[in-house]
């Protein structure tokens, strides 16, 4: 067992939840500081605003390659020389639009 | 109008829609398996911040926020050096060696969203670095997105240690995405069914040209 707990922090409909410490209400505030500290980024903003655009379903493909199993799978399986998985997609996909 | 779509349908097939969906996935199984993730999305807009020690500190951050305690290394550290005027923050290679501590006793992945946005010099010295710690923490896992044009250079520093996959729409995709925006619709009105036809027509046909 571990000396760690996972906090489960899914929640798709409410962004101020996703960070799941913030909850938490025995959360010290030497804890925020430490966070806050280490990074002033919030990464998770802009990951639930993509996360609610996206549709059901599309993209699923791809973990069923065999490229993102082995790459997953190795985890379970402890130790590989493939940590790495890089997913490239053509030019003109169009990233800029989002911003 | 097709090309709007076109558009819209390429970002979440190939960009950040893979890479939050990838995030969103293990953390799914991340809950059950006693692993962290953490994610980056890199914009042309913030080339500047958006260095190999922001990342890394940003992957560091999220990391320790799902831990149920601070490990005491960092404690002692922002104990020392946090509340210090000048706010002195971690060195990279600090933040390397606390990510490889905490790796010892849970898995951590690491989602980097497009990495051809990161500038070329960040980029880089980021490679190396990821290349370094993946080396030293067996642990630790990394999924990539970006453009094709970066792929040599992805492999040439992460020598032997990553796997490649193409990501081209697939037709099942672009129609799942199509008929999921033209339900949220807005104007009703505006939409019959010759032109939904046509657009569920002529649309997925044009797949693998852009």
């Amino acid at each position: 067992m571990s000396q760690y707990h996972f906090n489960d922090d899914l929640n798709p409909f409410n962004i101020s939840s996703f960070g799941s410490v913030w909850d938490d209400p025995l959360v010290t505030n030497e804890r925020l500081e430490i966070l806050a500290w280490l990074s002033p980024l919030e990464p998770r903003v802009r990951h639930e605003d993509i996360r609610t655009r996206r549709v059901n379903e599309v993209g699923d493909w791809l973990l069923k390659t065999e490229e993102y199993r082995k790459w997953l799978g190795d985890v379970r399986g402890g130790g590989s020389d493939r940590a790495a998985l890089f997913c490239y997609g053509g030019p003109g996909v169009g990233k800029t639009y989002i911003r | 109008m097709r090309e709007g779509l076109l558009e819209r349908r390429n970002i979440f097939l190939i960009g950040c829609g893979v890479s939050s969906l990838v995030a969103d996935t293990l953390r799914e199984q991340a809950v059950k398996e006693n692993a962290a993730v953490a994610f980056f999305y890199f914009e042309f807009a913030a080339q500047e911040e958006q260095s190999p020690s922001a990342l890394l500190a940003s992957v560091l951050k999220q990391v320790v926020g799902e831990l149920e305690e601070v490990p005491e290394r960092i404690v002692r550290a922002f104990r020392d050096r946090g509340r210090v005027v000048g706010d002195q923050r971690l060195l990279p290679s600090e933040i390397v060696e606390f990510l490889q501590d905490i790796s010892s006793s849970r898995c951590i992945f690491i989602c980097i969203d497009a990495l051809d946005e990161c500038s070329s010099g960040h980029r880089e010295d980021l490679l190396d670095l990821l290349n370094h710690i993946l080396q030293n923490s067996p642990d630790i896992r990394l999924f990539m997105t970006g453009r094709p044009h970066i792929l040599s250079e992805v492999e040439e520093h992460l020598s032997g240690r990553t796997a490649t996959r193409a990501i081209t729409p697939i037709e099942d995709d672009v129609i799942t995405f199509l008929r999921a925006k033209l339900k949220e619709d807005t104007i009703p009105d505006a939409m019959d069914e010759s032109l939904e036809e046509e657009i569920m027509r002529n649309i997925p046909e044009t797949v693998g040209e852009t």
